[in-house]
């Protein structure tokens, strides 16, 4: 279980390594209206995490930009991911810390005594922010380090893992920081790490690493296949796994415009980007009802993160369940549990490349993941490729058949046609009222035959 | 300076003064008469212009058609007071017009009053009885209309019967045909339609009664005539009965019939319908 706690603000965090972090608590007991320079911020932190774990700033792997992440020199590192409401409805934390929890912290670190309790007061956070750190794999971490630089491709040589670390070292500079921490013990589980992704030689006492792809790619299909192993957090299991298996409902029209007027998924699109920027075709699906279940992080948490365990808070959606729904519908075909397994570890793979992987890397694992033989997605291509065709053949079908469709008209045009149509009726109601009823009746006198009375009688000059 | 007041029966009265410094009064006191006449013609056009001048009021319209023409003068003499310095147009709209007469009461005295260049007519309505004046300003309109000049014509036949026994003859043919044949001859007036559900005809003979002269069925013949019409304007011409007792039907080839309905003295409604030539259906 993770236990809660106000930690120091974001600033503090910085000087982690000095071992007396302090609260920088602004004194605003009865001042009301100063708010806090830095307010306290809520974080759920792994248990099993030491006192010794500090926030440190390294190089975020994908948008190499410097990120927040909880280190721990026994346990390993984990990122944290902030869960705040939307804006539109204001939350807020009050915080008061507890004294019966003041005891243990001061227990167990070494670090001077915290001004707790009374001295730490209680807060009302502007936001309900809460961060939440999870296990992530060092591996990601250092995946920076491997791309050369100078972006050359250089025959790549045996270098030292210092030599890997310090060439980013200007950008992150908190990893030199924490390489030194608890006697060696981050930067061995980092050197191993890297040796998972690199060919290794023993050079005297000193390994010597050189990146390797293949080996990268193994390791991120590897975690893929754990991550994948059991279903995907609900969101992404709905959208990027049931959605485009999904095939159209024949036979029920009302169920075959539901399906075809959302953009057709295709696996490319799958591809592309499953970190979520794919439009969100709402489908209306039944919604499921006992949902929510807690994917709990499991592992030794340093060397083991997948992408699902980041999600605190996910939903397993069963896969029986949405077969049966999908049975319910009578679709055209069904996926089969192998095609399921393999759009959901080619999700899980897409996933970890677009979140975690430099997107220099990315293609080259794509090309190297269609080499690797252990990936055969095969049966899934074959049968994504049917569903496009029947999609096709269900919208051709569709607008084929369906005339009672009116053409669509812009706003434009049906505003302009309404004004004309008013102005008409208008004219017309005018003429209308100033006509009596026998003028109305001789219109329809059939005056066939009948010469005009200028023919008979001339003008006056 | 006009001024213009029809009296009850209108029987001509004193020509008195009046001080008002509107240009055109006209008052009729008969509310029937011109209701009648506003009535009589509201059917068949839509607008008209009232022409104004120091002889009387005339009105001349068509129908949308132009196949029909409705000549209307009454007479100053029909006024008490009337007065009109200068030619007046009244452009108005008939359904308008009517709706203000609606509020007539019977033996009321109504007055128009207009400006030289007027945007309004201003009507009067004057109860004889009580002491009730209602007033109401009509908005005119412009009317681009052309004058059609008539000239007198020395008609083939000139029938001068009952107005209730006509109107009578063409709402009872209308219900069997859409038009009606009238032939004169020298033995009497006939009309006479063909329809889907047969035919029929009704023949009026020269008939005098020296106790009830207003029953006379007067006709006179210089050569046999036969021409077709519409009984649908036929009928729309009737609407003026009331106005009179009798009424002038004048009949010549090639020429449009003539319908007249004598109002007062020389006052006169007149309408004139073209004649149906040719194939008919």
């Amino acid at each position: 279980m993770a236990r809660t706690r106000a930690s120091k603000g974001g600033d503090s965090t910085a000087k982690a390594d000095s071992s007396g972090a302090t609260t920088s608590v602004s004194k605003s007991k009865y001042a009301i209206s100063q708010p806090s320079q830095n307010p306290p911020k809520v974080f759920i932190l792994p248990k099993k995490a030491t006192e010794d774990a500090r926030i440190v700033s390294l190089l975020h792997p994908r948008y190499a930009k410097p990120t927040r992440y909880l280190v721990c020199p026994k346990t390993g590192f984990y990122e944290l991911t902030r869960i705040a409401a939307p804006k539109s409805t204001p939350q807020s934390w009050l915080i008061q810390a507890d004294e019966s929890h003041g005891p243990e912290r001061t227990e167990a670190g070494n670090r001077p005594v915290e001004k707790d309790a009374e001295s730490f007061g209680t807060y009302v956070t502007n936001g309900a922010e809460l961060f939440i750190a999870t296990p992530i794999d060092p591996l990601f971490l250092i995946l920076p380090t491997l791309i050369d630089p100078s972006g050359k491709s250089e025959k790549r040589r045996y270098i030292s893992g210092d030599d890997h670390f310090d060439r980013i070292q200007k950008k992150s500079p908190h990893l030199w920081e924490i390489l030194r921490w608890g006697e060696g013990r981050i930067r061995g589980l980092l050197e191993t790490r890297l040796g998972a992704v690199c060919e290794t030689v023993e050079a005297g006492d000193e390994r010597m690493f050189r990146f390797s792809e293949e080996k990268l790619t193994a390791e991120i299909l590897a975690t893929a296949r754990r991550m994948s192993a059991r279903p995907l957090p609900q969101s992404m299991e709905e959208k990027f796994v049931v959605k485009p298996l999904e095939a159209p409902v024949l036979g029920v029209k009302r169920e075959t415009t539901t399906t075809t007027t959302s953009t057709p998924v295709s696996a490319e699109a799958t591809q592309d980007d499953s970190s979520g920027t794919n439009s969100a075709n709402g489908t209306p699906r039944l919604e499921t009802g006992e949902t929510r279940s807690s994917v709990s992080s499991t592992g030794s948490g340093s060397s083991f993160a997948s992408g699902a365990s980041t999600i605190a808070t996910s939903v397993a959606a069963s896969e029986d369940e949405s077969q049966a729904l999908a049975a319910a519908l009578q679709p055209a075909m069904v996926a089969s549990d192998e095609v399921v397994s393999l759009q959901r570890l080619r999700t899980a793979f897409n996933f970890l490349c677009s979140s975690y992987v430099p997107a220099s890397l990315v293609t080259i694992l794509r090309v190297k993941l269609s080499a690797l033989p252990e990936a055969n997605f095969a049966p899934l291509d074959t049968y994504l490729s049917e569903v496009n065709r029947l999609r096709q053949e269900a919208a051709a079908a569709r607008s084929a058949g369906d005339y009672s469709r009116k053409r669509v008209l812009d706003d434009e045009e049906l505003a302009e046609r309404a004004e004309k149509k008013r102005k008409k009726e208008e004219e017309d109601k005018r003429k209308k009222a100033g006509e009596s009823r026998g003028v109305r009746e001789l219109k329809k006198v059939n005056t066939a035959g009948m010469k005009k009375m200028s023919d008979f009688f001339k003008k006056k000059a | 300076m006009l001024e213009a007041r029809l009296s009850q029966s209108m029987v001509l009265k004193k020509v008195s003064t009046n001080s008002s410094l509107q240009h055109l009064i006209v008052e009729f006191s008969d509310r029937t008469n011109h209701l009648q006449v506003v009535d009589a013609i509201k059917d068949l056009v839509q607008d008209c212009n009232f022409d104004c001048n120091d002889s009387g009021i005339a009105l001349q319209a068509m129908d949308n058609s132009h196949v029909a023409l409705v000549s209307m003068l009454l007479k100053a003499e029909s006024f008490e007071p009337y007065r009109c310095d200068r030619n007046i147009a009244l452009g108005v709209n008939l359904v308008s017009l009517t709706k203000v007469l609606r509020a007539l009461q019977n033996e009321d005295l109504v007055t128009l009053k207009a400006e030289d260049t007027p945007d309004s007519l201003n009507i009067t309505l004057e109860s004889s009885t009580a002491d009730r004046i209602s007033e109401y300003d009509l908005k005119l309109m412009d009317i681009d209309q052309e004058h059609l000049g008539i000239p007198d014509t020395e008609y083939a036949a000139t029938v001068t019967m009952p107005s209730a026994e006509f109107k009578r003859i063409c709402t009872d043919l209308q219900a069997m045909s859409e038009s009606v044949t009238i032939e004169a001859t020298k033995d009497g007036i006939k009309f006479s339609c063909a329809g889907d559900i047969g035919n029929g005809a009704v023949t009026l003979r020269n008939y005098q009664n020296v106790e009830k002269e207003h029953l006379n069925v007067d006709i006179e013949l210089t050569e046999p005539v036969a021409l077709t019409f519409s009984l649908k304007y036929l009928v729309n011409f009737c609407k003026a009965q009331p106005l009179s007792d009798r009424v002038k039907i004048c009949l010549s080839n090639e020429v449009p019939l003539l319908v007249e309905y004598l109002v007062t003295g020389t006052s006169y409604l007149r309408f004139y319908l073209a004649p149906k030539i040719g194939d008919e259906d």
